[in-house]
């Protein structure tokens, strides 16, 4: 049975829902690329907004990190997260 | 007079609550065993981190003797007062004037306000009570009530600098000569909102800290209060007092980096180190051991380690966190630290750094792994907060010939002043599930200015600190210097987001938190963004003290400039209204047709008056205190009269207009001056114009500032506090 194609992520809803959880009211999806960094340049966010994707990936997709660490290589881009998520849905 | 010289600070006693034990005969037998405090929570459910542990006091404080009244913080700081008197064998009555308590508190009476929230959200019911030691200047009153200090009196609400930088504040109040004796240091109690928030910044150990372990992952929260006994050495000696350690350097800096996270090189943590040791006349090599402020995070400690390799080079002295002895008591873990390095120096033995195995190569630094005996003159302890606030305060075993350069109280020019005020009269529906009708208040409405902000900036912080701010900037403050010192007061500290934060927390059962309210909590928060705005890096302060709050901002600010730490210092004072201000003040009979709340920022730009060619005004004097009750308005007319030449005072500007309690104070007052210089003293006030709030005073200076602008020679902003807290500042041309 392949789930796959069931848990693929849409990387656009997945900007919205960056977007909402960051309250970035002044950046639409299109301006946010799938390989650009999220932290850093770009958007500018910081550790803190690391810690509110956290949280939005708990409450919309059931994905819980205790350690930063962990998530830090799936927070680098839109894809990277995008990919985390399915990885980690298919493996449940 | 005081002897030229001798108002160096001396400790004569230490008190300690917290969980290892009580006093500091039984704590430090828990060092020496190498036992850690920490278990899993008790003291409060905790849905998702039940079994994670903490330091947590267990014992009843009622049967330690506390008093019945305050909030849990309030009780701990007073056990550890207390204890901190008896040991010192001083009889307060004899300094009562000249003796005031200055402490440490950033969760406040958070613990019991949650009691409110929870009623209130999981049962729909209003139960104000709890809320009444919500300030963090209630266990100011308490203590200085029970114990008879009326001298300079507040709490500095600084995240976990707290604790340190109220024992650095009031050795600089003894200094400069406003106080003979302080009673100082630290105190929180764990509580749903910091549990919830260090946890959800993903911050917390669940199996304990492990302060600078290679494997170490995070901090244990814990609670507890430590106040020591500081007099200038003159009266310590006068009286034959047995003397614990000398206070010979403290110092405090800011980051201005970011709100949580701190500077990865931890150049300031080495600017406060730096500067206690300048303020010690000390050579690095001089200290025998550092009380390191190691929580047990991946980055405070590689902070930390930096830091100590950019002070003290190749040559890092004896070091170790006692962090997982006590948890992280946040507020309180600066006192308790100071303690703990006092008995270490009067006992020659330095404690270990339990929960450490595995030397991390990002660290270098080995820890002090058991008790160990050593010969120490002087030691170091370490404390650093949100908001990037560093706090360092340096011991010396008492015939050390170590003396702290002095400070001297001198006018400092208004260079530029900032306020955002109420734009009008609006009429709040005040939200449900809160039923209390309508109240008129003074609010801000849109912030004007706010458009100049950053996008991030408007994004990530609360309107309170945004209010803050656009007011600092409005001091035109901007100056080519780092070497800038902020005191900005708060009476209740970014209420919003705090509420807002816990009721999430509460109603959620601690899943979904949110994280980015969080530090935006902090009684400091204003403080540290404008800090990062103007790359701010000297001290960083938020005194809280009531309707003082801008008072105490004021003296703290000047003190820095006295000191020679900065070249100019921002004092200022905020505070925002809020649902609960206006429907629990409802519920309390405060809001009238003629009182009515408000909210808003003041900031002023302070330089020393030789720096400035064209300032606003002078500010030749400021002095904070408390009255007595029954109120005695020929006493307080003295403590005036005495500071400063009435025949300056072409204008008294005071806080009436606000309280019927205390307009008839003020009234006596004024009446009272009137007859010393033999004519009717002009009386105007300000609430009438700004609304009730605890930073209105900082909205009368901005007044004063004009009546001065305007031609008078002279006006004395004289404020008093529900609290007991009075303050004056005389602004002149």
């Amino acid at each position: 049975m392949d789930h796959t194609f069931d848990m693929h992520v849409s990387t656009n809803e997945l900007k919205t829902k960056i977007i909402e959880s960051l309250r970035l009211q002044e950046v639409t999806p299109e301006q946010i690329e799938d390989d650009a960094p999220l932290f850093g340049t770009g958007l500018g966010l910081d550790s803190i907004d690391a810690l509110e994707l956290v949280v939005m990936l708990e409450k919309h997709y059931g994905i819980v990190i205790k350690d930063i660490e962990e998530g830090r290589p799936a927070l680098r881009s839109v894809r990277t997260l995008a990919e985390f998520i399915e990885a980690k849905q298919t493996a449940k | 007079m005081a002897v030229e010289g001798a108002r160096f600070p001396v400790v004569t006693g230490i008190g300690i609550v917290a969980a290892p034990g009580f006093g500091m005969e039984e704590i430090w037998g828990t060092i020496q065993k190498g036992e850690s405090g920490l278990r899993p929570l008790s003291l409060f459910e905790s849905p998702r981190y039940g079994q994670v542990l903490a330091g947590e006091v267990r014992r009843d404080l009622t049967d330690l003797g506390a008093p019945l009244r305050g909030s849990r913080s309030d009780r701990l700081a007073w056990l550890a007062a207390r204890q901190a008197i008896n040991s010192s064998k001083i009889d307060l009555r004899d300094y009562a004037e000249r003796a005031g308590v200055l402490l440490g508190t950033s969760v406040g009476g958070s613990f019991d306000s949650e009691r409110f929230l929870t009623a209130l959200i999981k049962q729909g019911k209003l139960r104000v009570r709890p809320t009444r030691f919500h300030e963090c200047a209630s266990a100011i009153e308490i203590i200085a009530d029970d114990f008879g200090l009326y001298g300079p009196s507040m709490a500095v609400a600084t995240a976990c600098s707290s604790g340190a930088l109220a024992i650095a504040t009031a050795a600089d109040l003894i200094m400069a000569g406003e106080a003979d004796v302080m009673l100082a240091g630290g105190a929180d109690s764990l509580s749903r909102m910091t549990w919830g928030g260090f946890h959800s910044l993903l911050l917390v150990d669940s199996a304990g800290c492990r302060p600078f372990d290679a494997n170490r992952a995070g901090m244990s929260l814990g609670e507890g209060a430590a106040m020591v006994v500081i007099e200038a050495e003159e009266i310590a000696l006068r009286r034959g007092a047995t003397i614990l350690a000398r206070l010979s350097g403290w110092g405090a800096s800011c980051d201005a980096y970011h709100a949580t996270a701190p500077h990865p090189q931890g150049a300031g943590a080495a600017a406060a180190m730096q500067s206690a040791l300048r303020r010690a006349n000390l050579e690095p090599g001089a200290i025998d051991y550092v009380n390191a402020h190691g929580t047990g995070t991946r980055d405070n400690d590689v902070a930390e380690a930096n830091a100590l390799k950019t002070v003290f080079g190749e040559r890092v002295p004896p070091v170790s966190s006692t962090k997982r002895f006590f948890g992280h008591s946040l507020a309180a873990s600066g006192a308790i630290e100071a303690a703990v390095c006092i008995e270490a120096l009067r006992r020659s033995q330095m404690p270990p750094n339990i929960g450490f195995a595995t030397v991390d190569p990002a660290i270098g630094i080995e820890p002090v792994k058991e008790i160990t005996q050593a010969s120490l003159t002087h030691v170091m302890s370490n404390s650093f907060g949100f908001g990037g606030n560093n706090a360092v305060l340096i011991f010396s075993r008492p015939e050390s010939p170590v003396r702290a350069r002095s400070i001297r109280p001198k006018a400092a020019a208004v260079a530029g002043i900032g306020v955002i005020g109420p734009g009008a009269v609006v009429h709040r529906q005040i939200d449900p599930p809160l039923p209390e009708g309508i109240v008129l208040s003074h609010h801000c409405g849109t912030l004007a200015g706010a458009e100049s902000l950053s996008p991030n900036q408007r994004r990530r912080l609360n309107r309170m600190v945004q209010m803050a701010l656009i007011a600092a900037r409005g001091s035109h403050s901007t100056t080519a210097t780092e070497r800038v010192a902020i005191a900005m007061g708060t009476g209740m500290g970014c209420l919003e987001d705090g509420a807002v934060f816990i009721e999430n927390l509460i109603s959620k059962d601690e899943r979904e938190p949110m994280p980015a309210r969080f530090p935006g909590s902090v009684h400091n928060a204003p403080a540290a963004q404008i800090a990062i705005d103007q790359q701010a890096r000297g001290l960083n302060s938020a005194p809280t003290m009531g309707e003082i709050s801008f008072e105490c901002a004021v003296w703290q600010a000047m003190s820095q400039l006295w000191s020679g730490e900065v070249d100019c210092a921002i004092a200022g004072a905020v505070d925002e209204l809020n649902k609960y201000v206006l429907s629990i003040g409802k519920r309390w009979g405060l809001w009238t047709e003629q009182t009515r709340p408000g909210e808003g920022a003041v900031a002023a730009n302070l330089v020393l008056p030789e720096n400035t060619t064209e300032p606003l005004a002078k500010i030749t004097a400021v002095h904070v205190g408390r009255y007595r009750r029954p109120f005695d308005a020929k006493r307080e007319a003295d403590w005036i009269a005495s500071r400063i030449d009435l025949g300056d005072i072409d204008v008294v500007l005071s806080g009436a207009g606000g309280s019927p309690a205390l307009d008839p104070m003020y009234q006596a007052v004024i009446t009272n001056l009137s007859e010393r210089v033999g004519k009717t003293l002009e009386h105007q006030t300000y609430k009438q114009l700004c609304g009730e709030f605890h930073a209105a005073s900082g909205f009368g200076f901005s007044r004063a500032i004009g009546l001065v602008q305007q031609g008078k020679r002279g006006v004395l902003l004289y404020t008093l506090a529900l609290r007991r807290g009075k303050g004056m500042i005389l602004v002149r041309r």
